[in-house]
């Protein structure tokens, strides 16, 4: 088992004065499933930046499949690494079929048309997310849901190790979210993907991911670090249920839950003020 | 199964779109106020000048400029293509990033300087207006790359910017300069195909030509770049890299292509859609396509300027706008991709 992700040491911030990220390190195991969870504005998404190299680490570094990230050109990266990020509409009327055959970009020659290993690929993706039936149609004209299955149907034809997912199911209703993780994993359990996922939806994580990376967005003011002084963890990773327990997820999301367990892991219920079972627990 | 675009069925594809130009070439190349014999034609030029006299206006005058016209038809649908691609912005023409105040600031300094000397038997208009629209728009390239992080905005907003201050610019000077110098600035705007230097000629076409075979080869990264920044880097294509070369290349045909012809509107804004609601947004298609469409509807267009009203040549800016307007709306209405899967 080898890592095919190894974070060591990284730090990032827009501005100077604050870093978004402080002291980062983790690896992932080739063909896991890890989940990055946090609040908003913990770095998420600024994560998954540095990870499919758009954005640089100002310290520390990153290494893919044992080379530093910096070493690889944006079409060597892009054999490497699979980005989906939140559900978009094109500018042009691209059809599905399009849209996931511009996965073998990377892959094709100067003038750029797909050979019969592209198309193969292509079709095979289709199959697998269930998108060939409409493999025709603009993207304009799909539902939220079923774009969603045509970006991660171009993932898996861009045929790499890794797959990086911004919040893939954050607009997608309960039957589609459960789809989407479905595909993940069995993209993961059967190609032996390494599949890395944003999510807000700590319950879904907990059901289908390896281990989960929970970004705390304590970031330790710079003087704090400049004097190396004890702060609280601005990250946490390990297993699920060793990461979403009851008192991490009440501190780390500042919000009262209620928490049950189907099988081995934790579920929660996020209690607000007003809600009905909150209303009812102040009165006993 | 899924039908995209091949290598195969784009070849035959411009072929055929490629043989329907040279025979609207041909019909127009016979259109003229002039009857002309084919029979007289094909017997050659003759011994001496003026011998024979139909050659002469087929071969030597109206060839030439149909030939013209195809080029900058072609010229500016392909800028047009990429623009709107590297832009992400379907209201994107060749001139939206200040080639024109460019040119035309180019073209009044020389008539307000009263340079007259001649540059391979062309007027210095042309090399004023090809050096106003390059300086013009590596001027907005700057400012785009300097000021903007989310790039594509900032280029767009430069762009507008040049353009109003440079408008401004021209009419400042065109307030003080003189009546007759006037009349030659405002003509020398609206756009029309003249006779070129057969020099001229081969240089522009050369350049063109290596200019649309450079942007197909880049064409479908472009597709790629359609997407976004942050996509087209996913897919392994450099947005930066993609988006200079694809710029520097239509820039420089437009450049190209006004200094030959003047302001030529809606043949770039026009014609990429209408190939793109017909064909699709696949720029491997979309631009060997629109190049093509866009030369033969430039030199209908030019045909109509120079013969519909006898003996007096309509500017052809004049023409693509009223008859490409209303035909756009037309094929608008009729074709979106939408209604025509709904069978």
């Amino acid at each position: 088992m080898s890592n095919i992700i190894e974070v060591k040491n990284v730090s990032f911030g827009y501005v100077s004065q604050s870093r978004i990220l402080q002291d980062v390190s983790f690896d992932v195991i080739a063909g896991t499933f890890l989940s990055i969870a946090g609040p908003n504005g913990a770095g998420k998404t600024t994560l998954l930046n540095l990870l499919c190299g758009l954005l640089r680490p100002q310290a520390g570094s990153i290494m893919i499949d044992a080379a530093g990230i910096e070493s690889y050109s944006v079409r060597r990266l892009a054999q490497k690494i699979a980005v989906v990020r939140q559900e978009f509409v094109p500018v042009f009327d691209f059809t599905v079929a399009e849209v996931v055959s511009m996965a073998r970009t990377p892959y094709l020659g100067t003038f750029g048309f797909d050979g019969k290993i592209d198309k193969d690929a292509v079709n095979q993706a289709l199959e697998a997310t269930d998108t060939t039936q409409f493999a025709m149609r603009p993207m304009k004209n799909l539902s939220g849901g079923e774009r969603q299955r045509v970006f991660i149907a171009r993932a898996l034809a861009q045929n790499t190790a890794v797959m990086l997912l911004d919040e893939p199911t954050s607009f997608l209703d309960l039957k589609h979210q459960v789809y989407i993780y479905d595909l993940l994993k069995a993209a993961q359990l059967e190609k032996g993907k390494t599949i890395v996922a944003i999510t807000h939806d700590i319950n879904l994580a907990a059901q289908y991911c390896d281990e989960v990376l929970l970004l705390t967005g304590r970031k330790p003011a710079m003087q704090d670090i400049e004097n190396r002084s004890q702060t609280p963890p601005s990250y946490l990773i390990g297993k699920a249920k060793d990461i979403f327990s009851p008192t991490k997820i009440e501190d780390v999301f500042g919000v009262r839950v209620f928490t049950g367990k189907v099988g081995k892991e934790n579920f929660f219920i996020p209690l607000g003020r007003f809600a009905k079972d909150s209303v009812q627990a102040s009165i006993l | 199964m899924t039908q995209v675009l091949t290598a195969k069925s784009l070849g035959i594809r411009i072929t055929l779109c490629l043989a329907a130009l040279i025979v609207v070439m041909g019909l127009c190349t016979l259109v003229g106020s002039q009857k002309v014999s084919l029979e007289k034609v094909f017997a050659g030029p003759g011994r001496s000048p003026g011998e024979n006299i139909d050659y002469e206006i087929l071969v030597g005058i109206r060839l030439p400029r149909v030939v013209l016209a195809a080029l900058i038809g072609a010229a500016l649908a392909s800028a047009g293509v990429v623009l709107q691609a590297i832009l992400r912005n379907p209201l994107a023409d060749p001139y939206i990033l200040g080639i024109s105040s460019g040119a035309g600031l180019g073209v009044i300094v020389a008539i307000i300087s009263g340079i007259t000397w001649n540059f391979c038997g062309g007027s210095p208009l042309s090399v004023f207006a090809f050096a106003g629209a390059i300086a013009t728009v590596w001027l907005v390239w700057l400012i785009g790359h300097v000021t903007g992080k989310s790039q594509v905005t900032s280029l767009l907003l430069a762009g507008v910017v040049i353009n109003a201050f440079f408008s401004a610019v021209i009419m400042f000077l065109t307030s003080i300069t003189k009546s007759n110098q006037l009349l030659s600035t405002i003509l020398w705007l609206m756009g029309s195909i003249r006779q070129q230097d057969a020099l001229v000629l081969r240089i522009s076409a050369a350049s063109i030509l290596a200019g649309i075979i450079a942007l197909f080869i880049i064409s479908h990264r472009l597709n790629i770049l359609s997407l976004g920044e942050y996509e087209a880097k996913a897919l392994g294509v450099d947005p930066a890299k993609t988006r200079l070369l694809a710029f520097s290349f239509s820039a420089f045909i437009t450049a190209i292509a006004v200094s030959l012809s003047g302001l030529i509107g809606f043949v770039g804004l026009i014609i990429p859609h209408s190939v793109r609601l017909i064909c699709g947004p696949d720029h491997r298609q979309l631009l060997p396509i629109s190049a093509i469409i866009g030369g033969a509807f430039l030199v209908v267009a030019d045909t109509l300027a120079r013969t519909m009203f006898g003996q007096e040549q309509w500017p052809v800016g004049v023409i693509t706008a009223i008859a490409g307007g209303p035909f756009f709306l037309v094929l608008l209405a009729r074709y979106s991709r939408k209604v025509s899967r709904l069978k």
